[in-house]
């Protein structure tokens, strides 16, 4: 016990006497939790838009200022031939553009169908098919408007769309809620994971674990002295990071505080462990690094923290069974977003749980083996 | 009474041999030099004695403990001071000392006496505070020195303690392992210096993991025909 009190100890001093180290526990996190949540903002205030105009008619140039009004976009007025306009696109100084064809008009009083091409660059997939959804919206609104003023309402009409869900899909807040607790996810990982595996393997590499190796030090006794202090660390974050969450952007936890730090420490348990067994299999801080950023990569794809995991094939849906931090992620969604009862997190306790034990017992024999 | 006995110690690292059969003794109270170019083999034979490498073959008893099945109880008795300065620069000299004193249990009192006579033998008792990569190398050596017996281990393996360091701590170094020596504790010690190895009570020439000489430094100058150890090891290796 005095073993592992004075490791702790240990730990703690060089922690608070390494100012890089400090840096990258407070600074970098509240920077990255400030400014993080602002641009990964999906919605789209400007898109760049251009007509051709192959009908000349009323409706056509009044649906052309109809876009100038709507704040969106920024219109580069007509293009002459679609050639011009794929030029413009070329050097990206549209997003979008639309064409009406030459009997745009007349269909639409005679009621037969017509189409209206609308043209995205989708190098950014993201903006086009936002923007694509805010050109249909706008034309079908217009539609919409056009079709009550000019037929009788007892007649059906073909021109009705009705897509307002895009605009409802793009709510503002709808992100920041998200992603604000995916950060505090994103903090409690990289200290769990690539603090402590970084700590263990810069040991190595100075060769202070030899000094401690040749003392009759027990090799669970040295591995919790180290990750008791990362530990405690680690619950700190999260801790101001959820006070961060609530003053700065508003958002109180909906559900159980006791059981998501629980979960939290839970998962700390199995990002330490992890961090301990690649610092293991790493000769230097280097391929430390490399391994986490990695990993790091891999399950910040698959949680569903940028993606919807509904989207994903069937594989990835398994491979995510190993992903802690899909799990995670969960709990946090749940607890925080919605606010579920304690009972619906079971499966993410017991899942974490397991990974825990599992990757710390392989933690300790991996540093075993490779202090042979 | 041996307290280092081993017999046909072998370590291979895959097809490499880096100890072959090595077999020889040190009585307790003993200074034992070992010699040897860069990569003889004299560290990993250190390591496997202080239970940091499992031998491939061979038999080591270090302290009356077997290296195979003992490690345990043979690290509890023996000191190990490596090639590379391995304290924590981060600590305070007083830090390191309470963090390693502490890990071999001894009592907290007992511990800062402890701490406190020894840096007071080093002359560095108005130090004790300051961080450990603030002090010279020369010091630093010392202070790992210190460390190392600091739990009074039976046996302390010493790994090139003194490279790099001046010629005047050097001395001082050697004073410090001759006080150890004098009060029973064997010391087993790697050396690039050969005016070192003439403190020695008796040396040892590794080459290519092989123990080629073995003898007291008056031995061995007599066996080669020379008048130094120096030369002794110049003869040796030119042969």
């Amino acid at each position: 016990m005095r073993t592992i009190l004075i490791l702790i100890k240990k730990e703690f001093l060089q922690v608070f006497r390494n100012p890089l180290l400090i840096g990258i526990l407070t600074v970098a996190p509240m920077v990255q939790f400030i400014i993080f949540p602002f641009c990964a903002d999906y919605e789209i205030k400007v898109l760049h838009i251009a007509f051709i105009d192959n009908d000349h008619s009323t409706i056509s140039q009044d649906l052309t200022h109809t876009f100038n009004a709507s704040g969106y976009f920024i219109s580069h007025g007509l293009v002459k031939n679609k050639k011009e306009a794929e030029k413009m696109m070329k050097h990206d100084k549209i997003d979008i553009l639309v064409e009406f064809p030459h009997d745009f008009e007349r269909s639409l009083y005679n009621n037969e169908p017509t189409q209206i091409a609308i043209t995205a660059n989708a190098i950014n997939t993201m903006k086009a098919g936002i923007g694509t959804g805010y050109v249909q919206n706008i034309i079908g609104d217009y539609l919409n408007d056009f079709a009550q003023n000019n037929r009788p309402p007892q007649a059906p009409t073909k021109v009705s769309i009705n897509i307002s869900n895009v605009y409802w899909y793009n709510e503002q807040m709808n992100y920041k809620n998200l992603i604000v607790p995916g950060i505090l996810v994103i903090l409690v990982t990289l200290i769990g994971c690539y603090v402590t595996a970084l700590n263990l393997v810069r040991e190595k590499e100075i060769g202070t674990i030899e000094q401690v190796n040749v003392t009759p030090i027990r090799r669970w006794q040295f591995l919790l002295g180290k990750m008791i202090p990362f530990w405690i660390l680690g619950i700190s974050e999260f801790i101001i990071g959820l006070v961060i969450m609530k003053l700065v952007f508003g958002i109180t936890v909906q559900g159980s505080i006791p059981m998501l730090l629980g979960c939290t420490a839970i998962y700390l348990l199995v990002m330490l462990g992890l961090g301990f067994f690649i610092s293991s299999i790493a000769d230097n801080q280097l391929q430390a690094m490399f391994i986490v950023l990695f990993l790091f990569i891999v399950f910040v794809l698959l949680s569903g923290l940028f993606t919807p995991t509904e989207g994903m094939p069937e594989w990835a849906h398994k491979i995510n069974y190993l992903n802690p931090m899909s799990f995670f992620m969960n709990v946090i969604k749940k607890v925080v977003l919605k606010g579920t009862e304690v009972e619906s997190l079971r499966t993410e306790f017991i899942v974490l749980s397991v990974m825990a034990v599992v990757i710390n017992t392989g933690a300790v024999v991996s540093y075993k083996e490779s202090s042979k | 009474m041996n307290s280092i006995e081993v017999h046909d110690l072998t370590k291979q690292f895959g097809a490499f041999t880096a100890v072959n059969h090595i077999s020889f003794e040190v009585r307790e109270g003993e200074i034992f030099g070992f010699l040897g170019a860069n990569g003889a083999g004299k560290t990993t034979a250190i390591k496997m004695m202080s239970g940091l490498l499992q031998p491939t073959s061979g038999t080591a008893i270090i302290a009356g403990y077997d290296v195979r099945t003992q490690s345990k109880l043979i690290k509890r008795n023996i000191g190990y001071m490596s090639q590379r300065f391995s304290l924590y620069n981060d600590l305070t000299v007083f830090e390191n000392m309470q963090l390693f004193g502490t890990i071999y249990k001894i009592p907290r009192k007992e511990l800062k006496e402890r701490i406190h006579t020894s840096l007071k033998e080093l002359d560095m008792d108005q130090h004790a505070n300051t961080l450990v990569e603030a002090i010279p190398l020369g010091w630093k050596q010392k202070l790992a020195f210190a460390t190392a017996i600091l739990h009074r281990p039976k046996i302390v393996f010493l790994d090139e303690p003194t490279s790099g360091v001046d010629p005047i701590v050097r001395r001082e170094f050697w004073k410090l392992i001759y006080d150890t020596a004098s009060t029973g504790v064997t010391i087993l010690v790697t050396t690039h210096y050969m005016d070192e190895a003439e403190y020695c009570n008796r040396i040892s020439i590794m080459a290519e993991g092989e123990l080629k000489l073995i003898g007291t430094p008056d031995e061995l100058k007599k066996k080669m025909a020379a008048t130094t150890i120096n030369d002794v090891f110049v003869k040796f290796v030119r042969r």
